[in-house]
Protein backbone atom coordinates (compact mmCIF):
# COMPACT_ATOMS: atom_id res chain seq x y z
CA UNK A 1 0.00 0.00 0.00
CA UNK A 2 2.87 2.35 0.93
CA UNK A 3 4.14 1.76 -3.03
CA UNK A 4 0.37 3.04 -4.13
CA UNK A 5 0.39 6.07 -1.63
CA UNK A 6 4.37 6.88 -3.49
CA UNK A 7 3.06 6.00 -7.04
CA UNK A 8 0.43 8.61 -6.43
CA UNK A 9 2.40 11.04 -5.39
CA UNK A 10 4.71 11.41 -8.04
CA UNK A 11 1.41 11.32 -10.04
CA UNK A 12 0.36 14.25 -8.48
CA UNK A 13 3.60 15.82 -8.36
CA UNK A 14 4.06 15.06 -12.48
CA UNK A 15 0.91 16.64 -12.83
CA UNK A 16 1.71 19.89 -11.43
CA UNK A 17 4.85 20.09 -13.03
CA UNK A 18 3.26 19.86 -16.55
CA UNK A 19 -0.01 22.32 -14.89
CA UNK A 20 -0.22 24.27 -18.02
CA UNK A 21 -0.98 21.06 -20.25
CA UNK A 22 -2.70 18.73 -17.21
CA UNK A 23 -5.78 17.26 -18.41
CA UNK A 24 -7.24 13.21 -18.10
CA UNK A 25 -6.81 11.94 -21.52
CA UNK A 26 -10.20 10.56 -22.28
CA UNK A 27 -10.42 7.13 -25.36
CA UNK A 28 -12.77 9.94 -27.35
CA UNK A 29 -12.24 11.53 -29.91
CA UNK A 30 -11.48 15.28 -28.76
CA UNK A 31 -9.37 13.14 -25.34
CA UNK A 32 -11.92 15.06 -23.52
CA UNK A 33 -14.69 13.05 -21.19
CA UNK A 34 -18.22 13.12 -22.41
CA UNK A 35 -19.56 14.07 -19.79
CA UNK A 36 -17.32 17.18 -19.28
CA UNK A 37 -17.97 18.30 -22.81
CA UNK A 38 -21.16 18.12 -22.31
CA UNK A 39 -21.14 20.08 -18.84
CA UNK A 40 -19.41 22.80 -20.46
CA UNK A 41 -21.99 22.90 -23.78
CA UNK A 42 -24.57 23.20 -21.21
CA UNK A 43 -22.85 26.05 -19.50
CA UNK A 44 -22.38 27.58 -23.10
CA UNK A 45 -26.13 27.14 -23.48
CA UNK A 46 -26.81 28.70 -20.11
CA UNK A 47 -25.27 31.90 -21.21
CA UNK A 48 -27.67 32.88 -23.58
CA UNK A 49 -30.63 31.90 -21.18
CA UNK A 50 -29.17 34.24 -18.39
CA UNK A 51 -27.95 36.71 -20.88
CA UNK A 52 -31.82 36.99 -22.33
CA UNK A 53 -32.44 37.65 -18.60
CA UNK A 54 -29.65 40.27 -17.88
CA UNK A 55 -30.35 41.99 -21.26
CA UNK A 56 -34.70 42.40 -20.22
CA UNK A 57 -33.33 43.46 -17.17
CA UNK A 58 -31.66 46.19 -17.95
CA UNK A 59 -34.51 47.05 -20.41
CA UNK A 60 -37.14 47.13 -18.23
CA UNK A 61 -35.05 48.36 -14.98
CA UNK A 62 -36.73 51.91 -15.14
CA UNK A 63 -40.25 50.76 -13.51
CA UNK A 64 -42.78 53.04 -14.41
CA UNK A 65 -44.29 52.35 -11.27
CA UNK A 66 -43.66 50.94 -7.85
CA UNK A 67 -40.72 51.14 -5.97
CA UNK A 68 -37.37 51.98 -7.99
CA UNK A 69 -33.94 49.83 -7.62
CA UNK A 70 -32.47 52.70 -5.47
CA UNK A 71 -34.92 52.89 -2.99
CA UNK A 72 -35.26 49.11 -2.48
CA UNK A 73 -31.96 47.58 -2.76
CA UNK A 74 -29.64 46.76 0.35
CA UNK A 75 -26.40 47.07 -1.18
CA UNK A 76 -24.62 46.28 2.30
CA UNK A 77 -26.28 42.92 2.65
CA UNK A 78 -26.40 42.04 -1.10
CA UNK A 79 -22.55 42.59 -0.65
CA UNK A 80 -21.97 39.91 1.97
CA UNK A 81 -24.67 37.46 0.24
CA UNK A 82 -22.02 38.05 -2.79
CA UNK A 83 -18.92 37.79 -0.47
CA UNK A 84 -20.37 34.42 0.52
CA UNK A 85 -20.77 32.76 -2.92
CA UNK A 86 -17.56 33.89 -3.61
CA UNK A 87 -15.93 32.01 -0.82
CA UNK A 88 -18.44 29.00 -1.84
CA UNK A 89 -16.00 28.94 -5.14
CA UNK A 90 -13.15 28.43 -3.11
CA UNK A 91 -14.11 25.72 -1.47
CA UNK A 92 -15.33 24.28 -3.97
CA UNK A 93 -12.55 24.03 -5.71
CA UNK A 94 -10.50 23.04 -2.86
CA UNK A 95 -13.16 19.68 -2.44
CA UNK A 96 -12.33 19.34 -6.15
CA UNK A 97 -8.53 19.42 -5.21
CA UNK A 98 -8.64 16.91 -2.38
CA UNK A 99 -10.93 13.95 -3.94
CA UNK A 100 -7.62 14.40 -6.71
CA UNK A 101 -4.81 13.58 -4.07
CA UNK A 102 -7.57 10.81 -2.48
CA UNK A 103 -8.19 13.23 0.64
CA UNK A 104 -12.03 12.06 1.10
CA UNK A 105 -12.66 13.44 4.65
CA UNK A 106 -11.39 16.86 3.17
CA UNK A 107 -13.36 16.18 -0.06
CA UNK A 108 -16.44 15.99 2.55
CA UNK A 109 -15.49 19.03 4.84
CA UNK A 110 -14.43 21.21 1.70
CA UNK A 111 -18.18 20.02 -0.26
CA UNK A 112 -20.11 20.49 3.29
CA UNK A 113 -18.29 24.33 3.76
CA UNK A 114 -19.51 24.64 -0.01
CA UNK A 115 -23.00 23.60 0.41
CA UNK A 116 -23.47 25.56 3.63
CA UNK A 117 -22.30 28.96 2.41
CA UNK A 118 -24.60 28.31 -1.00
CA UNK A 119 -27.53 27.52 1.71
CA UNK A 120 -26.62 31.20 3.44
CA UNK A 121 -26.65 32.73 0.04
CA UNK A 122 -30.38 30.92 -0.50
CA UNK A 123 -31.63 32.02 3.22
CA UNK A 124 -30.34 35.83 2.19
CA UNK A 125 -31.93 35.70 -1.06
CA UNK A 126 -35.50 34.51 0.65
CA UNK A 127 -34.61 37.59 3.03
CA UNK A 128 -34.61 39.81 0.72
CA UNK A 129 -37.54 38.66 -1.68
CA UNK A 130 -39.75 38.77 1.67
CA UNK A 131 -38.24 42.02 2.52
CA UNK A 132 -38.72 43.43 -0.76
CA UNK A 133 -42.35 41.92 -0.89
CA UNK A 134 -43.11 43.40 2.26
CA UNK A 135 -42.55 46.82 1.04
CA UNK A 136 -44.54 46.60 -1.81
CA UNK A 137 -42.64 45.13 -4.20
CA UNK A 138 -44.44 42.21 -5.73
CA UNK A 139 -43.57 40.10 -8.86
CA UNK A 140 -46.37 41.78 -10.97
CA UNK A 141 -46.28 45.28 -9.41
CA UNK A 142 -44.06 46.90 -11.88
CA UNK A 143 -41.90 45.57 -15.47
CA UNK A 144 -38.88 46.12 -13.04
CA UNK A 145 -40.04 44.13 -10.26
CA UNK A 146 -41.06 40.88 -12.91
CA UNK A 147 -37.43 41.63 -14.51
CA UNK A 148 -35.71 41.29 -10.99
CA UNK A 149 -37.71 38.38 -9.57
CA UNK A 150 -37.78 36.67 -12.49
CA UNK A 151 -33.58 37.01 -13.00
CA UNK A 152 -32.36 36.62 -9.39
CA UNK A 153 -35.22 33.99 -9.11
CA UNK A 154 -33.96 31.59 -11.58
CA UNK A 155 -30.00 32.41 -10.57
CA UNK A 156 -31.84 31.17 -6.97
CA UNK A 157 -32.85 27.82 -8.07
CA UNK A 158 -29.26 27.52 -9.64
CA UNK A 159 -28.12 28.03 -7.02
CA UNK A 160 -30.40 25.26 -5.10
CA UNK A 161 -29.85 22.89 -7.76
CA UNK A 162 -26.01 22.84 -7.14
CA UNK A 163 -26.35 22.79 -3.09
CA UNK A 164 -28.80 19.46 -4.11
CA UNK A 165 -25.82 18.04 -6.31
CA UNK A 166 -23.31 19.09 -3.27
CA UNK A 167 -25.09 16.88 -0.74
CA UNK A 168 -25.34 13.74 -3.54
CA UNK A 169 -21.35 14.08 -3.66
CA UNK A 170 -21.23 14.23 0.21
CA UNK A 171 -23.80 11.35 0.51
CA UNK A 172 -22.17 8.99 -2.48
CA UNK A 173 -19.09 9.86 -0.47
CA UNK A 174 -20.02 8.77 3.02
CA UNK A 175 -21.37 5.65 1.03
CA UNK A 176 -17.91 4.64 -0.60
CA UNK A 177 -18.62 5.61 -3.97
CA UNK A 178 -16.77 8.52 -5.13
CA UNK A 179 -13.16 7.10 -4.92
CA UNK A 180 -10.60 9.25 -6.64
CA UNK A 181 -10.62 8.17 -9.73
CA UNK A 182 -14.04 9.24 -10.16
CA UNK A 183 -12.83 13.04 -9.29
CA UNK A 184 -14.11 14.10 -12.43
CA UNK A 185 -17.91 13.80 -10.77
CA UNK A 186 -16.72 16.27 -8.26
CA UNK A 187 -15.16 18.35 -10.94
CA UNK A 188 -18.37 18.51 -13.23
CA UNK A 189 -20.32 19.45 -10.46
CA UNK A 190 -17.48 22.11 -9.61
CA UNK A 191 -18.23 23.53 -13.08
CA UNK A 192 -21.58 23.93 -12.14
CA UNK A 193 -21.23 25.85 -9.34
CA UNK A 194 -18.48 27.80 -10.34
CA UNK A 195 -20.81 29.06 -13.32
CA UNK A 196 -23.33 29.85 -10.77
CA UNK A 197 -21.13 32.00 -8.90
CA UNK A 198 -20.00 33.95 -12.70
CA UNK A 199 -23.14 34.68 -12.89
CA UNK A 200 -23.80 36.28 -9.88
CA UNK A 201 -21.15 38.02 -10.63
CA UNK A 202 -22.33 39.69 -13.64
CA UNK A 203 -26.13 40.11 -11.83
CA UNK A 204 -24.29 42.25 -8.49
CA UNK A 205 -22.19 44.50 -11.09
CA UNK A 206 -24.95 44.99 -13.78
CA UNK A 207 -28.37 44.52 -11.26
CA UNK A 208 -27.22 46.31 -8.44
CA UNK A 209 -24.16 48.33 -8.16
CA UNK A 210 -23.99 49.81 -11.45
CA UNK A 211 -26.15 53.10 -11.24
CA UNK B 1 -0.04 10.97 -24.76
CA UNK B 2 0.62 10.95 -20.85
CA UNK B 3 -1.75 9.87 -18.39
CA UNK B 4 -1.09 11.80 -15.40
CA UNK B 5 -3.98 10.60 -13.07
CA UNK B 6 -3.85 7.03 -11.57
CA UNK B 7 -4.88 4.67 -13.48
CA UNK B 8 -8.92 3.85 -13.13
CA UNK B 9 -9.03 -0.05 -11.68
CA UNK B 10 -12.17 -1.41 -10.28
CA UNK B 11 -10.41 -1.65 -6.67
CA UNK B 12 -8.98 1.98 -6.04
CA UNK B 13 -6.69 2.06 -3.18
CA UNK B 14 -8.68 2.36 -0.01
CA UNK B 15 -9.75 5.68 1.56
CA UNK B 16 -8.60 5.18 4.67
CA UNK B 17 -5.30 4.54 3.50
CA UNK B 18 -5.33 7.41 1.56
CA UNK B 19 -6.93 10.00 3.76
CA UNK B 20 -4.37 12.82 4.56
CA UNK B 21 -1.51 10.84 2.79
CA UNK B 22 -0.76 14.00 0.89
CA UNK B 23 -0.90 17.03 2.88
CA UNK B 24 0.12 19.67 0.81
CA UNK B 25 -1.06 20.32 -2.83
CA UNK B 26 0.89 23.00 -4.79
CA UNK B 27 -2.21 24.22 -6.62
CA UNK B 28 -4.55 24.71 -3.51
CA UNK B 29 -2.58 27.80 -2.49
CA UNK B 30 -3.12 28.95 -6.26
CA UNK B 31 -6.64 28.95 -5.52
CA UNK B 32 -6.86 30.63 -2.21
CA UNK B 33 -4.23 33.44 -3.66
CA UNK B 34 -6.99 33.55 -6.48
CA UNK B 35 -9.90 33.85 -3.74
CA UNK B 36 -7.87 36.69 -1.87
CA UNK B 37 -7.74 38.60 -5.35
CA UNK B 38 -11.40 38.26 -6.23
CA UNK B 39 -12.13 39.68 -2.63
CA UNK B 40 -10.48 42.59 -2.86
CA UNK B 41 -11.59 42.95 -6.60
CA UNK B 42 -15.46 42.85 -4.94
CA UNK B 43 -14.11 45.09 -1.95
CA UNK B 44 -13.39 47.61 -4.59
CA UNK B 45 -16.74 47.11 -6.75
CA UNK B 46 -18.47 47.95 -3.57
CA UNK B 47 -16.06 50.75 -2.49
CA UNK B 48 -17.72 52.50 -5.59
CA UNK B 49 -21.17 52.61 -4.35
CA UNK B 50 -19.67 53.79 -0.70
CA UNK B 51 -17.67 56.38 -2.24
CA UNK B 52 -19.19 57.60 -5.71
CA UNK B 53 -17.29 60.49 -5.77
CA UNK B 54 -13.72 59.36 -5.48
CA UNK B 55 -11.71 60.93 -8.34
CA UNK B 56 -10.45 57.45 -9.31
CA UNK B 57 -14.24 56.98 -10.90
CA UNK B 58 -15.67 59.96 -10.53
CA UNK B 59 -14.60 61.63 -13.94
CA UNK B 60 -17.93 60.51 -15.86
CA UNK B 61 -20.39 63.20 -13.65
CA UNK B 62 -24.60 62.95 -13.64
CA UNK B 63 -23.77 59.98 -16.47
CA UNK B 64 -21.44 57.66 -14.30
CA UNK B 65 -19.49 56.83 -16.93
CA UNK B 66 -16.88 56.35 -14.61
CA UNK B 67 -18.24 54.16 -12.55
CA UNK B 68 -19.90 52.05 -14.94
CA UNK B 69 -16.65 51.38 -16.99
CA UNK B 70 -14.66 50.86 -13.74
CA UNK B 71 -17.49 48.26 -12.52
CA UNK B 72 -17.93 46.69 -15.85
CA UNK B 73 -13.90 45.99 -15.81
CA UNK B 74 -13.96 44.46 -12.82
CA UNK B 75 -16.82 42.58 -13.47
CA UNK B 76 -14.98 41.45 -16.43
CA UNK B 77 -11.59 40.68 -13.98
CA UNK B 78 -13.65 38.33 -11.77
CA UNK B 79 -15.80 36.70 -14.36
CA UNK B 80 -12.69 35.39 -16.50
CA UNK B 81 -10.28 34.99 -13.12
CA UNK B 82 -12.84 32.19 -11.86
CA UNK B 83 -13.50 30.64 -15.53
CA UNK B 84 -9.59 30.61 -15.65
CA UNK B 85 -8.57 29.09 -12.48
CA UNK B 86 -11.14 27.78 -10.57
CA UNK B 87 -13.10 26.24 -13.97
CA UNK B 88 -9.77 25.14 -14.73
CA UNK B 89 -9.76 26.58 -18.53
CA UNK B 90 -6.14 27.18 -17.64
CA UNK B 91 -5.68 23.75 -16.95
CA UNK B 92 -7.40 22.04 -19.50
CA UNK B 93 -7.68 21.21 -22.77
CA UNK B 94 -8.43 24.48 -25.85
CA UNK B 95 -11.79 23.32 -27.26
CA UNK B 96 -13.55 23.66 -23.25
CA UNK B 97 -12.57 27.13 -23.89
CA UNK B 98 -13.99 27.58 -27.05
CA UNK B 99 -16.84 25.84 -26.33
CA UNK B 100 -18.01 28.16 -23.19
CA UNK B 101 -16.33 31.30 -25.55
CA UNK B 102 -18.14 30.07 -28.13
CA UNK B 103 -21.64 30.41 -25.96
CA UNK B 104 -20.51 33.45 -24.10
CA UNK B 105 -19.44 35.48 -27.35
CA UNK B 106 -22.70 34.45 -29.21
CA UNK B 107 -24.67 35.68 -25.64
CA UNK B 108 -23.11 38.86 -25.80
CA UNK B 109 -23.37 39.67 -29.49
CA UNK B 110 -26.72 38.69 -29.59
CA UNK B 111 -27.86 40.89 -26.86
CA UNK B 112 -26.16 43.75 -27.20
CA UNK B 113 -27.83 43.84 -30.51
CA UNK B 114 -31.05 43.52 -28.92
CA UNK B 115 -30.13 46.68 -26.67
CA UNK B 116 -29.18 48.45 -29.57
CA UNK B 117 -32.23 47.65 -31.45
CA UNK B 118 -34.10 48.96 -28.21
CA UNK B 119 -32.12 51.89 -28.20
CA UNK B 120 -30.88 51.52 -24.77
CA UNK B 121 -27.56 53.45 -24.98
CA UNK B 122 -30.11 56.60 -25.88
CA UNK B 123 -30.46 59.32 -23.84
CA UNK B 124 -34.37 58.57 -22.47
CA UNK B 125 -34.23 54.94 -23.67
CA UNK B 126 -35.59 53.64 -20.40
CA UNK B 127 -38.50 55.86 -20.53
CA UNK B 128 -39.85 56.02 -23.53
CA UNK B 129 -38.46 52.23 -25.44
CA UNK B 130 -37.93 52.08 -29.02
CA UNK B 131 -39.88 54.10 -31.74
CA UNK B 132 -43.03 52.43 -32.77
CA UNK B 133 -42.54 49.53 -30.90
CA UNK B 134 -44.31 49.96 -27.34
CA UNK B 135 -43.17 48.10 -24.54
CA UNK B 136 -45.51 46.00 -22.35
CA UNK B 137 -46.37 47.98 -19.74
CA UNK B 138 -46.55 51.49 -21.78
CA UNK B 139 -50.22 50.49 -22.49
CA UNK B 140 -52.09 49.59 -25.34
CA UNK B 141 -51.24 52.48 -27.62
CA UNK B 142 -47.33 52.62 -26.45
CA UNK B 143 -45.68 55.74 -26.04
CA UNK B 144 -46.48 58.40 -28.26
CA UNK B 145 -44.11 58.68 -31.15
CA UNK B 146 -41.22 61.22 -31.07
Amino acid sequence: MAEAIAHHRELMAERDAHAEHAHIEHDTNTGISNTKLAMWLFLGSECLLFGGLITTYLLYKNPLEGPTPEEIFDIPFTSTSSFVLLMSSLTMVLAVSAIERGDHHRLRVWLTATALLGGTFIAGQVYEFTVFYNEGLGFTTSRFSSAFYTLTGFHGVHVTVGIIMLVSLILLSLRGHLPEHRSETVEIVGLYWHFVDVVWILIFAVVYLIP
Amino acid sequence: MTTVTPEPTDQPIPTQVLDGAVEAYPRDRLYVMTAVFLAVVTVVEIATYVWPDLPVWSWGGDTNAGIITVLLLLMAVKFFTVAYIFMHLRFDKPLLSRVFYMGLVLAVGVYLMVLFAFRLFWEGGHESGPQGVPFPSAGPQGPPAG
